[in-house]
Parts: structure tokens; sequence; C-alpha cells
């Protein structure tokens, strides 16, 4: 169905990331937001989506923002880096979506919810570091490697899975040894993004823990957070709510805190 | 959302948070009606992966289950939880539980009554003296043999010697059952456990799929455990009357065990021996005989009705039977297929040692049951993405090669009714041994494929 050599060649196929990006992230490491800010003007499709993105009702502005450098200066330096590669994860979204319900809006949906309220998370776990901001950006990016490595299987898939319980990441790990999230953690690799977001991405499948600690808590939010954004309607009909496992004793022991931050009744 | 069909349950996973919001878009009636349609006994939504879930959204659940209840029947409610969930849901629902709930999906199997794997020790528990029984007689129905803890204290004891049952049914309540009449296998005999007042409902009640399948597969004892019944009327009389005259055509025999004749008229008896029907006092004088077993037609499953020969129409969709075959295989293995050989002749399994088999009956505009014969180390390493382990369970490799050989099944109704050939599948059989799959096909010719993948040999058998 889906060979290890049909993964190496969809990673193989992933382009670098774009020259302007990697400036961009650069200078935004340097904190210099104004020369950012002009690079990311430049890119003209960039410049469109941190307009969408920062303009959706959950960033809360109450009027319409469409300065790049406005934008860098309200978000600071570790969100506009977390917009950046949101955007880079945006770049392999397809043009048209098969497998999942999804569309550019929803797609883009989903990347702010999870991002904003990672940056919540993160403040009510008091932890600063823009890398970790980041790090929710790749998470979108394991539903966009299920969409391009199942679109073309959707029969042999639908079969097997009246047939079994079976997520997309079990399917590709059984098959070819190599699991959704693996695959995630390459990209990463291959964008040249910080090591520690490849390593939180890993371990927020809830199949592969973190021998260190605060990655593996981190892990467990993020999990916890993927699955309380996919229990939303919009993204239960674009059929994402099975489409990894949730490991439920993975986020046993931070649940109560979660269901509190979250005012969950 | 689509479910999971597996023996007899159609079921529903679920994950995250059930709320109001969430659970009308986890479910509709369109998904729960699509299920039901699967003739399925119960219809069950896992809280396995539900980390949070209140009143209003287990309320969206329980509407659609009443309507379905209500259409065809099935039992439906929750299973998968903890001790915390089952008192959550006890809490909100209190003296109105009109659904059921069972602690895991393998404890539901139990009761499902397409469930084949019988005679299973099942330690049973409840506070409810009443929910006790229930289970118990639920349990026996369905051919197991459920041992009561009459205490929490006696239960604490008894489980805690895990390796005397084959399950531990606590956490459990039955709620409004299903109306579907419970069938079970023994050995070549299928016993339907009929109950109470007999009348026209019966028709809806006993699912005549099953059991014409069951005729087509080769079973030729049927035996309805009829100590329950109160008594008859004569639409029931004319459905048993019928039911026996259609078997008759393949030399079926039909009996009835511990049928007391104190409420129903006397004649009714007269006329159900004239269609052929045969009454003895106890189940045990049927299956303990092993000359009178023999003589009933159940110490073989050939079925001598249908020993027909491939037709042309067959042969000529033959391509599509090895097409689905081989793309499953290739499918579950990853790994290209290759036909080797094909004759027509009776089934040739040169070495009988070591192998394991599936099959699968299709119906329709064809007709046919297709037979995939694999030595048990090439069934495992054929079955390893749907097991996901490496294990050498018999049963639960057979479990598998009955869930590989279904969809192929699936696969095969596509690939017809892209020709317009309708066809349905019956549920999947396995058989531990040569031997007693030899006994269900006999002498029957069919069209025999070699097939191998990965230099893995296997044979794919396809008869009339």
């Amino acid at each position: 169905m889906i060979t290890k050599d049909k993964i190496d060649e969809y990673i193989e196929k992933i382009p670098p990331a774009p020259k302007a990006l990697r400036e961009t992230l650069s200078l935004l490491n340097d904190g210099e937001l104004i020369k950012a800010s002009k690079i990311a003007q430049s890119d003209l499709a960039l410049a469109k989506y941190l307009k969408n993105l920062v303009n959706k009702p959950i960033y809360g502005f109450s009027n319409e923002i469409t300065d790049i450098s406005q934008i860098f200066g309200i978000l600071g330096v570790s969100s506009s880096q977390q917009t950046i590669y949101n955007y880079m994860t945006t770049l392999l979204s397809p043009s048209k979506w098969v497998l999942f319900g999804l569309n550019t809006k929803s797609f883009h949906e989903l990347q702010a919810r999870l991002s904003k309220k990672w940056e919540m998370i993160l403040k009510h776990l008091n932890i600063e570091d823009k890398n970790i901001t980041s790090s929710i950006t790749l998470l979108p990016a394991s539903i966009i490697v299920a969409e391009a490595l199942f679109c073309e299987k959707i029969e042999d898939v639908e079969l097997l899975r009246s047939t079994k319980q079976l997520d997309y990441n079990t399917i590709l790990t059984r098959l070819c040894g190599l699991g959704i999230f693996d695959i995630c953690e390459q990209i990463a690799t291959k964008w040249e993004m910080p090591k520690e977001i490849g390593e939180i991405i890993q371990a927020s499948s809830g199949l592969k823990p973190s021998p260190n600690e605060i990655i593996n808590t981190l892990a467990k939010w993020m999990h916890l957070l993927l699955f309380y954004e996919l229990s939303q309607p919009i993204f239960i009909e674009a059929g994402l709510n099975d489409f990894v496992d949730f490991q439920i004793d993975f986020v046993d022991d931070i649940y109560d805190d979660f269901a509190r931050f979250m005012e969950i009744e | 959302m689509r479910a999971v069909v597996k023996n007899g349950i159609g079921l529903f996973t679920p994950q995250g948070f059930l709320d109001a919001n969430s659970s009308s878009s986890f479910l509709s009636i369109d998904d729960i009606e699509a299920t039901a349609a699967l003739d399925v006994d119960m219809i069950l939504v896992s809280l396995k992966r539900v980390v949070f879930f209140n009143k209003n959204g287990l309320d969206i659940f329980i509407k659609l289950f009443s309507k379905v209840r209500q259409k065809n029947q099935a039992t439906v409610g929750f299973c998968d939880y903890d001790e915390r969930k089952y008192k959550a849901i006890h809490t909100f629902y209190q003296d109105k539980l009109n659904f059921s709930l069972y602690k895991t999906i393998d404890v539901a199997y139990l009761f499902s009554s397409s469930f084949q794997n019988q005679n299973k020790n099942v330690l049973v528990y409840s506070e409810d003296r009443s929910q006790r029984s229930a289970m118990a007689i639920e349990l026996h129905d369905n051919g197991h043999n459920p041992i009561i803890a009459q205490t929490k204290e006696e239960f604490k004891e008894k489980s805690s010697n895990k390796a005397a049952y084959d399950a531990i049914a606590d956490l459990t309540y039955l709620g409004q059952m299903g109306q579907k009449i419970a069938t079970r296998v023994t050995g070549n005999a299928i016993i339907y456990s009929i109950s109470s007042y007999l009348d026209a409902e019966i028709s809806n009640k006993f699912n005549i799929q099953y059991h014409n399948n069951s005729l087509n597969v080769g079973f030729r004892l049927f035996v309805f455990d009829a100590y329950k019944v109160i008594s008859m009327n004569v639409h029931a009389l004319n459905f048993f009357s019928k039911l026996a005259s259609s078997g008759a055509e393949y030399n079926a025999s039909i009996c009835f065990v511990g049928m007391n004749f104190d409420k129903t008229t006397e004649t009714f008896k007269d006329t159900l021996e004239d269609a052929g029907i045969l009454f003895y006092d106890n189940i045990d004088d049927i299956l303990k005989n092993k000359q009178l077993l023999q003589e009933l037609g159940a110490s073989s499953a050939a079925n001598t009705k249908s020993k027909r020969v491939i037709n042309k129409q067959t042969v000529t969709e033959l391509p599509r039977f090895i097409d689905a075959t081989v793309a499953t295989i290739e499918m579950m293995t990853n790994s290209k297929a290759i036909k080797q050989s094909a004759e027509v002749q009776a089934i040739g399994i040169k070495d009988k040692t070591d192998k394991i088999a599936s099959s699968i009956g299709y119906y329709g505009d064809l007709d046919g049951m297709l037979i995939l014969v694999f030595p048990k180390g090439i069934a495992k390493k054929a079955c390893e993405l749907l097991i996901g382990e490496n294990t050498d369970d018999v049963e639960l490799i057979l479990d598998t090669l009955a869930e590989l050989v279904n969809i192929v099944g699936g696969k095969i109704k596509t690939l017809l009714s892209d020709q317009n050939i309708s066809v349905d599948i019956t549920l999947p059989r396995t058989y531990s041994n040569v031997d007693s799959l030899l006994e269900v096909i006999q002498d029957r010719k069919g069209v025999q494929v070699e097939l191998s993948f990965n230099d893995d040999k296997f044979i794919f058998f396809l008869t009339r």
C-alpha cells in the first residue's frame, strides 16, 4: 500500500525552507523585528498569510492589522517566529484536500487555534522559550503527511478501517517501520528547525516518550491540546478526530490541570 | 464516523471530548442507520479514548440509540470504560438507564448472539441481584458458562484468580436487550435459543439471512432450544413449518428441545412433526448421541444441495476474485503477490499439517464460496498489519484471518459491482485445521490457484 521508498520519495520532494523565510527567521532570532518585517513584506504570499492569521478572532485584535512591521511588533519575537513556522508548514499543504475534509481556511483555523492556545498553555506553565513556542507549528504537519501518503489509497484504507480500528500512524508504522511523527521530525531536520521542536513533536505522539522530563510534560500538554481541538465539530466533520490514536493514559497526570486551565466543567 | 463491525457489534470509537457540540458531529443518524443496515446485534460507543464526557454529550447518542432500537431492535449502549466513567453514567441516568453498559468490548462480544466463540467461563458480578441473574441467563443462552459471585467479597476472592476464567463481567449493566434470537454453533449444529410467547414477531426476530447462509455453507442440523417457550400461536407455527420445508431442500434437520405443550395445543406438535421437525426432551439427547448426530446430519457439515459445479459466469469473473485476493495480500504485506498455477479440481492440499483456513460465502447475482488456506506461519505474516504484534495465539490468528478474508470479500463485492454484478457476502468462517475445512467442502470441485508473496505460498480455492 505505502512503502518505505514512497516515504523517502515524499521527504526528498520537500523543498528546503525558502531563502526569504530563513532570513526572516535569522533576523527574528537576533531580535531585529523591523528588518525581519521588511524581508517578510517582500514575500507576498507570506505577507498575505500573516495578515489573514493574526486577524482571526482567536488573536483578539479589535482593529484589522495590515502592516507586517506592526504585526511583528504586536506579536513579539516568539510569536512572530511561531507564525513564520506556521507559514512554512502551510507550504506543504495540498491545494486540494482529498482524504480529510479540510480546505485552506479550515487548516489555517486549526493552526491559529493550536498556536494561540499553546502560547496560553506555556504562559500557564511559566515557560518562555521561542523554540518551544514554535514547536506547535509542526503538529499540523502530521495531518499534511497523512493526507499526502494516504490520499491515493482512500478505498483501501476505508476497507481496512471498516474491519479494524487502525489509525493512519499505526498503519504506516506497521507497513514501513516509520510513523507520521517520525516523518514530521525528519521535516524539522530538513528545515533546520531547532532540535527541541522535533523532539517535542515526536514525544507528542504519546507513543515515544522523551527521557527529558520537561519535553515529556510539554508533549503531554500538546497531545491533549491536539485532541481538544480535534474534538471540535469542524475538525470531527473533516475526519480528523481519529487520524491518530489518542493516548489517554499518556495524558492522565496532567488532565485535571488541563481541564481547570481550559475551564472544562 | 464509521463503525467497525465485528462479531455482530457495530462499534464507534470517538476520541477526546464529548459534549453537546461534539457528539452530534461524531455520530449522525445516517452513521447509525448504515451500521444497523449491516444487521448487527448491537451498536455500541466505546469510551476507551474519551477523556471527558458530560450528560448533554451522552444524551445525543442516547436519542440516536432510541431511534435505532425502535427500528431494528438492536442492543445499544456504551463500552470500554473504567469504574469512574461507569459510576458517572449511573449518576447521570440513575433509574432511567434503558441502554446497556459493557466494561469492555470483549465482554460485549460474550453477549452478542453472533459471537462464534462459545463455552467461555465467565465470572459475573453486579451489586444488583436482578442484573446478576439477567447477565447469567443471557450468557447461558449464548452458550457460555456463567459463574455468579453473589457478594462483593466473593467477587474479589474469585476475580483474584484470573486464570480460572476466560472473562470477568463486572461493571456491566444490561439495559433493554436486543430482541434477536441468540445463536450458537456447537460442532456442526446450530442452536437457536427461543423463549416466551412465539407469535408473528418470530419472523422479525429470527435472522433468516444467517440461517440461509448457514445452509449455504453446509450446516444441516438446527436445534431450537425451547425450554423457555411458554406458548406459540398459529403464526409461529406457520413460520416453523415453512422453515422446515425450505430446509428439506438441503436435507437439513430441524429439532425442538424442551418444548412444553401445556399452553400450546398438541395439534401444533403434530403439524410441526408432519413438516419434518423432530422433538426431544433435552439438548444432550442430541448432542451426546453420536449415532443420532450422524443420522441428523451433524457429523458432517457438507452441503448436499449446493454441491454444484463451477459455472461459466464464475469462471468469467474468476480474475476479479483473484485480483481481490492479490490486492488485499499486497495491501496487507506491502509485497507483490504472484499467481503460480490454476486448475479446476477438488481441493488438493498435499501437506495438511499446521495449516489453517478461512472461507467467505457470497450470494446474489453470483453465488459460491472463496477459501484461503495458509500455513500457520504464513497466515501470521499475511495478517501482520492487523495483528501488530508477534503472537502464537491461534485464536487471535484465526480471528485475524477472518478479518483478512472479510476484506477480500469487501473487495470482491466492489470489483463485481463495477461489472454491474451485485453480491452480498456472508460472515467469514475459520478452520483451525484442514480436516474441518474438508468436512465442509468435501469433494466439491472448484478453481484452485496457488498464490505466493515473498516466496510464501498459500491456496486460493473458489467453489460453489
